[in-house]
C-alpha cells in the first residue's frame, strides 16, 4: 500500500510542481501529499481506483481546457463529468501533459500487477506451509496413538503380571481374571491364556523340583523387573510382525479374553499384541508334537525368551526346539525393550543357569559347546562356564543384537561392531607363534615353528596362481632362524621387524614393500642383521621407538638397541626365585619402564635405566601356591599404568603398575590364556586361548563382547597370539594349526 | 609337561620353555590324538624320536589314508628343508650359482613364474619352496588335513619332484652344508626312502647318492 499511496503523491505533484513532467517527482510526494490532502479532496489519498480514475478525470478535465490533443479530449471528457468539482477547483493547476498521464497509468497498472502476482505467490507460501503443519499434525497424531498403544499395552502387561503375582502369592486367581481360567485346554486353544499354557505341562509334569525351580526363576526375572509377560507381549509383537500369526487366530483370542470384561488392552483387538496368542500358539503345538517334546518346549517356553536376552544358549544350541529358536529370533529384532535390562544380565544369567536350569538344558548347553571337553564336569565347571559364555555369539543372534545395538553389555563406548573372519592366512607348514601388524598398512607378519616369517599384504588378495579360493598368499618369506620362530616385533616406523626364535638369536629385518613380487630375486639385505647374546630360547620381544626388549629361557631379559656398534645396551637378570622369565613388555605409559612375567607367577617392573627392580606385582592370597598360575603373556595398557597378564589358570588379571596390586582378576577362558593385545585406545582388549577362541573385551567393565572360535588344536595347544592392527580395524590370531587368520 | 591333576599330560611349550625342553614330552599314540593334525604331530613325533630312522618314520600306521600321509610328509620335508635353504642362502649367491645347476648335466627352471626361467640357485630354492607351501596350504587342492582328494594328490609328485633338486643342487654344489644338513636330519635320506617308497619320482631323477653306507636300503641309487 506504500507504493499506492506514493503513485498518488505523485499526481498531486502535478498541481503543486507546475509544468513538470509526470512521475518524475515522485520522491518528494511525500511532503507534498499532506499540503495538498485538503485542496485535492478525498479521492486523492484513496487507494481505490475508482478514486484515481475521478481524479485523473478532473486532471484531463482541466488540461481539455487548456488546449490538449482532440481525440484524447474526447475519450477522456466521459470521465471527466463525474470529476467536475476537482477539475474546477483545481482549474488553476495546470501543465498536465496527456503523454505524461497515459506514462501515469501505464506505471500504475503495472505496479498493480506486480503486486498481485506478489500476493499469488504469497499465497502459494502459505498454503504450502499449511500443508506442511497438516502433514506434521498427522504425524504427531499417528506418533500419539503409537504410543498410547504401547501404554495399553504396558499397562496390560502390569495387569497380568499383578495377576500372576496374585497367583503366585495366594495360589488362586485372582478374582478379576477369572476369565482367563480356561474351560478347557482341548478346546483349540481358544481361550487359555499365556499363565495356564505354561502351567498346565508344567504341572502334568507335576514336579516340585520343577515348580520351585520355576518360582525362584519367576522371582529373579521380577527382581530385575524382567516378566515373562513381558516377553511374551514383545515376542508376538515381533512374531506378528514377521507374519508368523495368522488374523483369525488373533482376533479370535483377543476376543476371547475380552469377552470376560477384562481390560481394554485385550478388548480392542486387533492393535493390541495380547500375550494370550503366544499361549495359545504354543499350547497347540504342544497337543500336537511329541511328549517329550511338548514338555521340554513348554517349560522352555517362556524362559526360552529370557535366555535369549541372556545369550546363554545360541540360537545353534536351541535349534532343535524351533518354537525356542522362533524366540530367539524375535528378541533379536526386538531391541527396543532390552537395553535397559542387559547391564544386569551377566549375573541373573547366570543363576538362572546354575540353580534353576535342570540337567537337560545344561546338557544341551555342554552338547553344543564344541569347547567344553570332559574334564569340566559338574556344577561346577558349568558355574565357571556361564560366567564364561556371557555374550557367545559366535552366531547369528549376537550379530543382529550387535547390529540393532542390543550388545548392552559392551558398555558405553558405543563400539558395535561385530568382527567377523575375512582372510585366513595359509601357507606355514606348522604352528604360526606369533603375528604382529603393520603400524599403518593393512600388512602383517606372521612367525611360524617351521622356522619362517612371511609377510602377508592384505590389500593384494593374490589370485593364487595355482589356485583361486586363497584369500592372501604371503608376498615374502623370511628365513634365518634355524628353529622355530617364537616371538616378533615391529619398529613403529614399520621398516623393520625383528624376530625371537628358539635357536637364541634375534633376527632384524628390513620390509620388503609390500608390493614386491612373491618370486622376486632374492634379496640379502632384507636379513639386516643378527642379535646375538641370548643363550637360549628367545620368547618375548617388544619394541619401543628405537629399543627393543628381549626374554629368553636363559634367565635374562635384554634391552637393544638395534643398528648400532654396541647392540646390547643392559641385561636383567632376576632373581634365581622368580625363574625364567616368559613374557616382557614395555610400561606404555612410563618411560624406561619394562615390565617382565616370571615363572614365579609375579611380575617384575625394572627402570631399564638404572636396571633395578621398580615394583613387583604380586598378591600373595590370589597367587598362593602359584603352581599352575604361571604368566603366559604380560602386556601393558597402552595409556594407564596397568599391566594385564595372561595366566596358565585360566585367568586374566590386571594389575596397578604404582601400588603393585592386583585390581581385577578373571576367569576368561575354557583353558590357558595365551595372549593378550590391547587396541591402541586401551578400550579393548583381545585374548588367546588353548580353548581354541579368540575373546574380545571391553576393558571399561571387563565384560566379553565377543568370543570368535578360531583355530584347531595340535597336541594341547591352540591359539599363540592375537594383535590388533593399530590405525585399520583389524583384528588377527595366529594358531598351532599353522593358519593365521584376520577378522574385520 | 606338567603332570596336571590326575594324568593328563598337556603337550605345551609354554612361553620361557628352555629350547632343549621343546616338545619334549612323552609320545601319544596316534590313536589317542582327537586332533585334526594327528598326522603331523605322530610324524613330528616321530622325526624328533629318533631322525634318524626313516624306515620306522615312513611307516605308515595301520587304517591311516595313504594319501594324508604322504601329504602330512611332503609337508614336513618342505617345512625342514627350510632349514637347508637358511644355510644356502649364505653361500649360494646368484653370483656363484648363476643357475639350478646339479652336476653339470642338468640345469632346472625354475617354475614358480609364468614361464619357467633360469632363476639363480637361490632363488629357485625360494621360489620353488614358497611354491610348496602355497601348493600344499592351498584350499583348492587341499582344503582339509584329513581326507585328501585323488586328484590332489597327484600333485604331490611333481611337488617332490621340484624339491628334490634343492637336495641335488646343494649335494654337488655345497658339499659341506649338504653333509652337514644331513648329518643333523637324515633329510634327504629320508625323502628319498620316501619318494621310492610311494612312488613319487622316477629312480633315474633320484641323483645324490645316499645309500653310501645302508645297504639295507634297495630302491636308492645313483642314476
Amino acid at each position: 500500500m506504500g507504493t499506492n499511496s506514493g503513485a498518488t503523491a505523485g499526481i498531486n505533484n502535478k498541481p503543486v510542481g507546475g509544468a513538470a513532467v509526470l512521475g518524475v517527482g515522485v520522491a518528494n510526494s511525500a511532503i507534498l501529499t499532506n499540503s495538498l490532502g485538503s485542496g485535492g479532496g478525498g479521492g486523492l489519498s484513496i487507494s481505490g481506483l475508482s478514486g484515481q480514475n475521478a481524479n485523473v478525470g478532473g486532471l484531463v478535465g482541466g488540461m481539455g481546457g487548456a488546449g490538449g490533443g482532440a481525440g484524447n479530449n474526447g475519450s477522456d471528457d466521459s470521465m471527466g463529468g463525474p470529476g467536475g468539482g476537482p477539475n474546477n477547483q483545481q482549474a488553476t493547476t495546470p501543465q498536465y501533459t496527456i503523454p505524461g498521464i497515459l506514462h501515469f497509468i501505464q506505471h500504475e497498472w503495472s505496479r498493480f500487477e506486480l503486486e498481485r502476482s506478489q500476493w499469488d505467490v504469497d499465497r502459494a507460501e502459505l498454503q504450502a506451509r499449511i500443508a506442511m503443519l497438516l502433514g506434521e499434525r498427522k504425524c504427531l497424531e499417528s506418533l500419539k496413538s503409537d504410543l498410547t498403544r504401547r501404554i495399553k499395552m504396558l499397562e496390560y502387561a502390569l495387569r497380568q503380571e499383578r495377576a500372576k503375582f496374585y497367583r503366585l502369592k495366594y495360589g488362586t486367581d485372582p478374582p478379576q481374571l477369572n476369565e482367563f481360567k480356561p474351560s478347557s485346554n482341548d478346546d483349540g486353544g481358544i481361550g487359555t491364556d499365556v499363565a495356564t499354557d505354561s502351567e498346565v505341562p508344567y504341572s502334568s509334569v507335576s514336579n516340585t523340583t520343577w515348580r520351585q525351580g520355576r518360582q525362584m526363576l519367576r522371582q529373579y526375572l521380577a527382581e530385575i523387573g524382567y516378566t515373562d509377560n513381558i516377553i511374551d507381549v514383545r515376542s508376538n509383537r515381533v512374531r506378528s510382525i514377521l507374519g508368523l500369526n495368522n488374523n483369525a487366530d488373533h482376533d479370535g483370542v483377543g476376543g476371547g479374553g475380552g469377552g470376560g470384561g477384562n481390560a481394554g488392552g485385550i478388548g480392542s483387538g486387533g492393535e493390541n499384541l495380547s500375550p494370550n496368542i503366544n499361549g495359545n500358539e504354543s499350547n497347540k503345538r504342544a497337543s500336537e508334537s511329541e511328549v517329550q517334546q511338548s514338555n521340554d518346549a513348554i517349560i522352555l517356553d517362556t524362559e526360552a525368551a529370557v535366555m535369549a536376552n541372556f545369550e546363554f544358549l545360541g540360537p545353534t544350541e536351541m535349534s532343535d526346539d524351533d518354537e525356542i529358536s522362533d524366540d530367539l529370533e524375535m528378541v533379536a529384532t526386538d531391541n527396543e525393550d532390552t537395553d535397559v535390562k542387559m547391564a544386569k544380565r551377566p549375573k541373573s544369567g547366570k543363576d538362572m543357569l546354575t540353580e534353576d536350569l535342570e540337567a537337560e538344558v545344561g546338557e544341551q548347553l555342554l552338547n553344543d559347546m564344541n569347547l567344553i571337553t570332559e574334564e569340566v564336569d559338574g556344577s561346577l565347571g558349568l558355574g565357571e562356564l556361564a560366567q564364561l559364555t556371557v555374550n557367545n555369539e559366535s552366531d547369528g543372534a549376537y550379530d543382529a543384537n550387535a547390529k540393532d545395538g542390543t550388545g548392552g553389555s559392551a558398555g558405553g563406548a558405543g563400539y558395535r561392531k561385530t568382527w567377523n573372519a575375512k582372510y585366513t592366512l595359509r601357507s606355514h607348514f606348522d604352528g604360526v607363534r606369533s603375528l604382529i601388524f603393520h603400524p599403518e598398512e593393512p600388512v602383517l607378519i606372521t612367525a611360524s615353528e617351521d622356522n619362517t616369517l612371511k609377510l602377508w599384504n592384505l590389500q593384494k588378495t593374490v589370485q593364487a596362481k595355482k589356485s583361486a579360493s586363497l584369500d592372501v598368499e604371503p608376498l615374502y618369506t623370511f628365513r634365518a632362524h634355524t628353529g622355530p620362530v617364537l616371538c616378533l616385533g615391529m619398529s613403529s616406523s614399520g621398516e623393520t621387524c625383528y624376530s625371537g626364535g628358539l635357536d637364541g638369536n634375534i633376527e632384524c629385518w628390513q620390509l620388503p614393500s609390500p608390493n614386491i613380487d612373491p618370486y622376486d630375486c632374492y634379496d640379502p639385505n632384507v636379513h639386516s642383521g643378527t642379535l646375538e647374546g641370548h643363550t637360549d630360547a628367545v620368547w618375548g620381544l617388544t619394541t619401543m621407538q628405537n629399543n627393543i626388549v628381549s626374554c629368553s629361557a636363559d634367565g635374562t631379559v635384554k634391552l637393544w638397541s638395534p643398528y648400532t656398534k654396541e647392540p646390547l645396551l643392559r641385561t636383567y637378570t632376576a632373581a634365581e626365585a622368580e625363574g625364567g622369565p616368559s613374557s616382557v613388555d614395555f610400561v606404555r605409559n612410563e618411560v624406561d619402564h619394562i615390565v617382565v612375567a616370571y615363572n614365579s607367577a609375579h611380575c617384575i617392573i625394572y627402570d631399564t635405566e638404572t636396571g633395578k627392580q621398580v615394583i613387583k606385582l604380586e598378591a600373595s592370597q590370589e597367587m598362593s601356591g602359584n603352581t599352575g598360575k604361571f604368566i603366559n603373556k604380560v602386556v601393558s595398557h597402552p595409556t594407564l599404568p596397568i599391566t594385564i597378564t595372561a595366566h596358565e589358570d585360566r585367568h586374566i588379571r590386571f594389575w596397578d603398575n604404582t601400588s603393585g596390586t592386583l585390581v581385577h582378576s578373571m576367569v576368561a577362558h575354557l583353558e590357558p590364556v595365551t595372549s593378550l593385545a590391547v587396541d591402541a585406545h586401551g578400550l579393548y582388549l583381545l585374548s588367546g586361548s588353548h580353548d581354541c577362541s579368540i575373546r574380545l573385551w571391553n576393558l571399561d567393565n571387563k565384560t566379553c563382547v565377543q568370543e570368535i572360535t578360531a583355530h584347531r588344536k595340535k597336541f594341547d595347544e591352540s591359539i599363540f597370539d592375537v594383535a590388533f592392527h593399530a590405525t585399520k580395524p583389524y583384528i588377527a590370531s595366529a594358531g598351532a594349526d599353522g593358519l593365521a587368520k584376520v577378522f574385520v | 609337561m606338567k603332570m596336571a591333576d590326575g594324568s593328563t599330560i598337556l603337550r605345551r611349550n609354554r612361553p620361557g620353555t628352555k629350547s632343549k625342553d621343546f616338545c619334549r614330552w612323552p609320545d601319544e599314540p596316534l590313536e589317542e590324538m582327537d586332533s585334526t593334525l594327528a598326522v603331523q604331530q605322530y610324524i613330528q613325533q616321530m622325526i624328533k624320536r629318533d631322525p634318524s630312522n626313516v624306515e620306522l618314520i615312513l611307516t605308515m600306521p595301520e587304517a591311516q589314508d595313504e594319501g594324508v600321509w604322504k601329504y602330512e610328509h611332503l609337508r614336513q620335508f618342505c617345512m625342514e628343508l627350510n632349514g637347508l635353504a637358511v644355510r644356502l642362502q649364505k653361500q649360494c649367491s646368484p653370483s656363484t650359482c648363476t643357475q639350478m645347476t646339479a652336476t653339470d648335466q642338468w640345469i632346472f627352471l625354475c617354475a614358480a613364474h609364468k614361464t619357467p626361467k633360469e632363476c639363480p640357485a637361490i632363488d629357485y630354492t625360494r621360489h620353488t619352496l614358497d611354491g610348496a607351501a602355497c601348493l600344499l596350504n592351498s584350499n583348492k587342492y587341499f582344503p582339509s588335513r584329513v581326507s585328501i582328494k585323488e586328484s590332489s594328490v597327484t600333485k604331490l609328485g611333481s611337488v617332490c619332484r621340484r624339491v628334490y633338486r634343492i637336495f641335488s643342487h646343494a649335494y654337488f654344489h655345497h658339499r659341506r652344508i649338504f653333509d652337514e644338513f644331513e648329518a643333523e636330519t637324515y633329510l634327504c635320506h629320508r625323502f628319498t626312502h620316501f619318494v621310492t617308497k610311494y612312488n613319487l619320482m622316477s629312480k633315474e631323477n633320484l641323483i645324490v647318492p645316499i645309500n653310501e653306507e645302508e645297504n639295507a636300503a634297495p630302491g636308492e641309487s645313483e642314476a
